[in-house]
């Protein structure tokens, strides 16, 4: 299989295919990206188009310095803040992060429900690893962070997202519940 | 909760789980898990906190997003000159002094100081360079050396500090080397590290049945093969797939990615171990073997002797050629070892536990109660008559020869106690 960073360079040299295979890979983890961030599915698929686009308007500046997953991420994430800078001049009120599936199952709306609750950064350390399953060393360059607070806050967020999805679970799931409140556990009631 | 006596932090634990870990702590902290209960809490916890975010998936994308990128491409295919636009354009962007950063001008100073130094001290330079270039190196002598000895025997401990002098040679030389290891001292060059590569990989996967159906077609793309698979499905859990695969080793990279896609990676360990010595040291052993063996059917072609003087050099050839056999099969395990890279993959469907809606009917509970009642009663007779058949015999035979002793000696009683 050739490499992202191959096709990329293929692509700078005028292979319109090399293009397609990279839009092959990284269309549905692109829409997924802003699919979970914002409200709009619509909006998703605009800033995924957006994103492709601007790696075709960027070709020529494109240097292989980092992964190409990097770049696209990259790319990504700034869209994303300049759409959320858009949305909250354009609707200050209506800013809750709601409904990206209506008809969402319980779990997901705990899911989702556990993430908002995190602090900004944490959500975001955590989607960018768990969803775009990128490595602890891609997410500190993407968020300019070190990559020991990467770690950390990682951590903490994983930790704080078991205590929550673990309280809102506890109805249905009250038997696991139990079980590891045995294997010496403190939950909160 | 303190963690003083633990090895490892907990963070180094979640490290393990995602797969950061260098290879020497991953080591160090499956060891630990695997006896620190504690620690099996804190991964157990953190793999469920990623299975749980799993549940949020996300629909696909419509069919829109390709259209534009399509006529993106479209145009720019049609407009070739667009391409130069833009390279100069950004040629334009690098050079316009106003939006360069301050880390931008401190490595243009930087620059600009080093080619002008180079620049005074050119011909100096230059000059004590031109021997150095001409003249061939002591390394590169002893190289040409090694490989121009062929038919020679082979000596380890050059050929070994050869290895070690140059590690970055090509690889494809050592892959040459291996595609028949039986070739020994012929074609003798090795020039780069042997690695025998392996990862293990641990996912979760919610289509089991695809991710085993998918898993064949990465093999079959990467020209591996299946070195074993245990597949397990019980009823009402998880199934669970164990496969150690065997991949080219300049495939293992790409075969992970693919891997990986196989469902959520839930712990990925990589590892290498070099084996470069223990392949030339087996290389010498087995060159000597041969010599000996070749000086020994020499002996017995030339000399003549009493018979039992031949017996004896022809049992030491055999013990020779055994020897001999044995190594170029270690070796050729060896070999096999660094060609293909093994990566043990454990799959685990993600299970979801299906609630039974609806109860037996009351017919259907007095039918198998019917049923049951019948198959005890026939059991019980069955069973019965089997023990009368079976012990039956040796009852009447032991009654039988019981009877008499024991009706005598109840007379006996009986008479005693009446007087």
């Amino acid at each position: 299989m050739t490499s992202d960073e191959a096709l990329m360079l293929e692509f700078q040299r005028g292979s319109a295919e090399a293009f397609e295979e990279l839009f092959a890979r990284y269309r549905e983890p692109l829409f997924g990206f802003f699919r979970r961030r914002l409200n709009s599915c619509e909006r998703a698929e605009d800033l995924a188009q957006e994103t492709f686009l601007a790696v075709i308007r960027a070709t020529s500046r494109y240097e292989p310095r980092a992964l190409v997953r990097t770049y696209l991420y990259g790319i990504a994430l700034n869209l994303l803040a300049a759409e959320r800078r858009k949305q909250s001049r354009n609707s200050p009120i209506e800013s809750s992060p709601e409904p990206a599936i209506d008809a969402a199952p319980d779990e997901v709306l705990w899911v989702r429900q556990a993430l908002e609750k995190l602090d900004a950064s944490e959500r975001e350390i955590i989607m960018l690893r768990e969803y775009e399953q990128l490595s602890y060393a891609e997410i500190a360059d993407l968020l300019r962070l070190p990559l020991n607070t990467v770690r950390s806050r990682l951590f903490r967020s994983r930790m704080a997202l078991k205590d929550c999805l673990e309280s809102e679970s506890k109805p249905l799931h009250s038997s696991r519940a139990t079980e590891l409140a045995n294997g010496g556990e403190e939950h909160e009631a | 909760m303190t963690r003083h006596n633990h090895p490892v932090d907990r963070e180094d634990l979640m490290s393990y789980l995602d797969g950061e870990l260098a290879a020497d702590q991953a080591v160090t902290t499956l060891a630990h898990l695997e006896r620190c209960t504690e620690c099996q809490i804190i991964v157990s916890d953190l793999r469920g906190v990623s299975r749980k975010l799993l549940a949020w998936e996300v629909e696909a994308s419509s069919p829109r997003i390709a259209e534009s990128i399509t006529n993106a491409l479209a145009t720019r295919e049609s407009k070739p000159g667009s391409d130069v636009n833009t390279v100069r354009r950004s040629w334009q962007d690098r050079f316009n002094l106003r939006r360069w950063s301050p880390g931008k001008w401190a490595v243009a100073t930087i620059s600009v100081a080093v080619v002008a130094i180079l620049v005074v001290g050119s011909i100096p330079t230059r000059r004590m360079n031109e021997p150095l270039a001409l003249s061939p190196s002591p390394q590169h002598s002893m190289l040409k050396a090694v490989q121009t000895k062929e038919g020679k025997e082979f000596d380890k401990l050059e050929t070994y500090s050869k290895l070690q002098a140059s590690p970055q040679s090509a690889k494809t030389t050592v892959a040459t080397a291996l595609v028949d290891p039986g070739e020994i001292t012929g074609g003798a060059t090795i020039t780069g590290p042997m690695i025998v590569h392996t990862a293990a990989l641990t996912l979760t996967t919610k289509d089991f049945n695809q991710a085993r159906t998918r898993l064949d077609e990465i093999l079959k793309r990467h020209h591996g093969y299946v070195g074993e698979l245990n597949v397990t499905t019980p009823a009402g859990a998880e199934s669970t797939f164990t496969a150690t695969l065997r991949v080219p080793a300049d495939q293992l990279e790409a075969t992970l990615a693919d891997l990986k896609a196989l469902g959520h990676v839930e712990s990925e360990t990589q590892g290498g171990q070099e084996v470069t010595a223990q392949y030339v040291d087996l290389e010498a052993r087995l060159s000597n073997a041969r010599h000996t063996e070749e000086r020994l059917t020499d002996l017995l072609r030339q000399r003549t002797g009493k018979l039992s003087d031949v017996l004896a050099v022809e049992t030491e050839i055999a013990r020779v050629r055994g020897e001999i056999e044995q190594m170029e099969a270690e070796k050729k395990n060896l070999a096999n070892q660094v060609t293909f890279a093994t990566i043990t993959a454990t799959v685990t469907e993600n299970y979801q536990a299906q609630l039974q809606v609806v109860p037996p009917t009351t017919f259907g509970r007095l039918r198998n109660a019917a049923v049951e009642g019948y198959r005890d009663m026939v059991e019980g007779l069955v069973g019965t008559a089997l023990f009368l058949l079976s012990y039956g015999p040796s009852l009447l035979l032991w009654g039988g020869i019981l009877f008499f002793p024991a009706r005598a000696l109840w007379r006996r009683i009986r008479r005693n106690f009446a007087q």
